[in-house]
């Protein structure tokens, strides 16, 4: 339990850090910033691993499960629900090939509870993998289709809520394990998100749809980016390469702005993302949100039903440590 | 034995009460030059200070071969990339000299993005006696000239010029994080985050790519550069150091892109050690040649290693710089100190090393004796021609008299930068925005 919430704790400063790495003079550093998304993912491999039986909230762990398992059929072992998905390694993130680059993650992240170990690879994919994917797939799905509004709006909701606190936020020692078999079966808002899996069909629409959204920004970065040995860099490719951190970065905590990230512009993101915050917290049930949000409220003070603060934290680590290193 | 130079007009009594330290004055890198006659220093705010080591003199003996100020200029200023409305620190990361030529110095120092080539020179006679012009410069009226003489020069103060000569702009996406001077004196490398570039020094409008470790998809990334080096006699050779604690030798007669290593320099992590900050404190901050060539010095955050050029599996030696903080790594994370980048140096004849600490300490090692010490830099326990007195650090158990405690550190006073003379006992050690020059005058062994 200790390392738990040492790891909650220190995925909390792992997030501030990142966070504040936006407004440093000089730019993101990228090499502090791999470190500290290393941490990141170490810190939630522990977390994940470290079982915890009703310390938790309900809340959005099946989530992830249903919009990547369409994906993934022709992946992995569709692992079932009681595997914890969300943060196993899905690198749902800025994809610039965000299909061929799911399955494989997936599958790790069916392993991803029994055998923490074995989620870390080499790609950082453990920890950009099933958080970023759940809120994001299920965002996409509230953009698109809405039958899941709910649910998929509480996905986004955690995960952009957090940042505006960022680490306090964090810390509410929810501690809830993703996936823990009574959170799954409690929740019936997580059972929004569950419903969506009938709908299996839909989320593998919207995901591709808005991964290629995102792609064509990210792609564009990709090969321009690289200059042309012995000559000059030209500036168009700098400004792919280096305006992906940024908005990377901020698209991280801002998942439904992803027409924003292609600009990269940060400051923007930053105030959208307040005020969009504050419509989805509007969307969630009960605004247990709310109350979840930055505030260290014990586990068991939370209700099934209520978005535990630790989830905003566990489907946060993908963003970022995906944010970071697609930096 | 030893005596300090401050470089920076500081405010005392600020530094009495708080140690409050002006942001700009931060010395950010500290070289001696290939013969030691001179130092350069870099600071935060873009300016280079350049010392000379005054020559002995008999009359004065108290002050040979003190350093005094050469030349100070702005090296780079604050530049910001309206593209990606980013700003381009002026802080001077790496400072290295050429080898000298001819009558002037030349060096090079580097920000995040661009590199500059500076000459030094020196003007200490001026002509005198022109015809056209009078003393100040003015045009004489013609009709009061009767005779023609020719100009001759005459001494004049010594001053010392410096211009920009290059400058290589435009060569990196990420930040640089070191530069080299290839042995062929006609090279050098700059190395960032993910890139190496090759660059001839006449030539400022392209580099060659040398190596690239970036991922097709940045999500794939695992590791960056941190530093690389020119071997110091063979102009094929270079080494660069790694985010994972490798460090990869390269050829480049074998390819035009060295991403392929010819000797991959990697010890297996200790899996007792294991915890959350293993990757980061197994990052290295600097890798130097020794100056036979045959050694490599590693410094990461807890220990610096000595690796033999022949042995790939390991290195040769390890020592620990401050061990007692292992335990403390997660308030180190927390105060951003785990990401502090130590730097390390060999002595001219490669038997000692030396890196730096926190509280102003700094360790050196002799390889042959296997003895250590701590010393520190600071104004209290450094009058000019005191002896440094070695300190410890106590973890507990018995405590001797002046032993500082681990929970007592001062963690903000670290030495990151230091340097030592090419060829004799004389160290400069970066303490924040102080430089310190110490000399080993008895020349004895280190204690």
């Amino acid at each position: 339990m200790e390392f738990k919430l040492e790891a909650h704790r220190i995925v909390s400063i792992s997030l501030g850090k990142i966070y504040n790495s936006r407004v440093q003079r000089g730019g993101i550093k990228l090499h502090k910033n791999l470190l500290v998304s290393l941490v990141l993912r170490s810190a939630r491999q522990v977390y994940l691993s470290d079982p915890c039986p009703g310390l938790y909230l309900a809340g959005h762990p099946g989530a992830p499960a249903p919009p990547q398992q369409p994906e993934e059929s022709a992946a992995g072992p569709p692992a079932g629900w009681g595997e914890p998905p969300p943060p196993a390694g899905r690198a749902a993130w800025p994809e610039p090939e965000p299909q061929p680059e799911r399955p494989a993650v997936p599958e790790v992240l069916r392993a991803g509870d029994s055998e923490p170990a074995a989620t870390v690879t080499a790609a950082g994919d453990t920890l950009q993998g099933g958080e970023a994917e759940a809120p994001e797939a299920a965002w996409r799905r509230v953009e698109g289709p809405r039958e899941t509004a709910v649910g998929g709006a509480g996905g986004p909701a955690e995960v952009s809520g957090v940042f505006p606190e960022g680490p306090e936020a964090a810390r509410g020692p929810c501690g809830c394990p993703p996936g823990d078999e009574d959170k799954l079966s409690a929740a019936p808002r997580v059972d929004g998100c569950r419903a969506s899996r009938p709908a299996a069909a839909e989320p593998p629409a919207s995901p591709p749809v808005c991964a290629r959204k995102r792609g064509a920004g990210w792609v564009g970065g990709g090969p321009a980016d690289c200059p042309a040995p012995g000559s000059t860099p030209l500036k168009k490719p700098r400004r792919n390469s280096e305006e992906q951190p940024g908005g990377a970065a901020a698209a991280a905590e801002e998942e439904e702005e992803e027409e924003e990230m292609e600009t990269g512009n940060v400051a923007n993101l930053i105030s959208i993302f307040g005020s969009s915050f504050s419509g989805l917290l509007r969307k969630s049930p009960g605004g247990g949100r709310e109350e979840a949000e930055g505030e260290e409220s014990g586990p068991e003070a939370a209700e099934p039903g209520q978005i535990c603060c630790d989830k905003p934290v566990l489907r946060d680590i993908n963003p970022w440590s995906t944010a970071i290193v697609a930096f | 034995m030893g005596e300090d130079t401050d470089t920076r007009k500081i405010n005392h009594s600020f530094l009495r009460d708080h140690s409050y330290v002006t942001e700009a004055d931060i010395i950010s890198t500290v070289e001696f030059n290939h013969t030691g006659e001179l130092l350069a220093t870099g600071d935060k705010g873009g300016r280079v200070v350049i010392f000379q080591r005054e020559p002995e003199s008999k009359t004065a003996p108290h002050s040979q071969g003190e350093y005094d100020v050469y030349s100070t200029f702005q090296s780079h200023e604050p530049e910001f990339d309206y593209l990606k409305s980013l700003e381009i620190e002026e802080k001077i990361n790496k400072i290295k000299w050429l080898p000298q030529q001819n009558a002037a110095h030349s060096l090079l120092s580097t920000n995040d993005k661009t590199i500059k080539l500076w000459k030094i020179t020196e003007r200490d006679k001026r002509p005198e006696g022109y015809n056209l012009k009078d003393e100040e410069g003015k045009l004489k009226d013609l009709s009061t000239v009767t005779s023609l003489q020719v100009p001759v020069l005459k001494p004049m103060d010594l001053m010392v010029e410096v211009s920009p000569r290059r400058v290589f702009a435009n060569g990196h996406t990420y930040h640089i994080n070191s530069i080299s001077v290839n042995s062929d004196c006609e090279t050098y490398m700059s190395a960032d985050d993910l890139r190496i570039n090759l660059w001839h020094l006449a030539i400022t409008d392209r580099s060659f790519n040398i190596v690239d470790i970036k991922p097709a998809n940045m999500e794939d990334l695992t590791e960056v550069i941190t530093a690389s080096e020119f071997h110091p006699h063979h102009c094929n050779l270079f080494v660069y150091s790694s985010s994972k604690g490798s460090l990869r030798l390269c050829d480049m007669r074998a390819a035009a892109l060295c991403d392929k290593h010819s000797k991959l320099f990697e010890e297996p992590e200790d899996p007792s050690n294991r915890s959350f900050f293993s990757e980061i404190i197994s990052s290295v901050s600097d890798v130097k040649f020794s100056h036979s060539g045959r050694y490599m010095l590693t410094r990461d955050y807890l220990t610096v290693k000595v690796w033999d050029l022949n042995m790939e599996a390991r290195p040769i030696e390890t020592y620990q710089v401050h061990d007692y903080l292992r335990s403390k790594l997660c308030s180190l994370y927390e105060n951003d100190c785990i990401f502090d980048k130590f730097e390390c140096a060999w002595n001219g004849s490669d038997s000692v090393i030396m890196t730096g600490a926190y509280n102003n300490f700094f360790r050196m090692f002799d390889r042959n004796t296997k003895r250590d010490v701590t010393l520190e830099a600071s104004r209290e326990s450094s009058k000019p021609r005191a002896v440094l007195k070695p300190r410890r650090v106590c973890v507990g158990g018995k405590r001797r008299r002046d032993d500082i405690s681990v929970d007592s550190l001062d963690f903000t006073k670290k030495i990151l930068h230091t340097a030592w003379h090419p060829a004799e006992n004389i160290i400069a050690i970066a303490a924040t925005n102080n430089l310190y020059i110490f000399q080993d005058k008895v020349n004895s062994d280190m204690h």
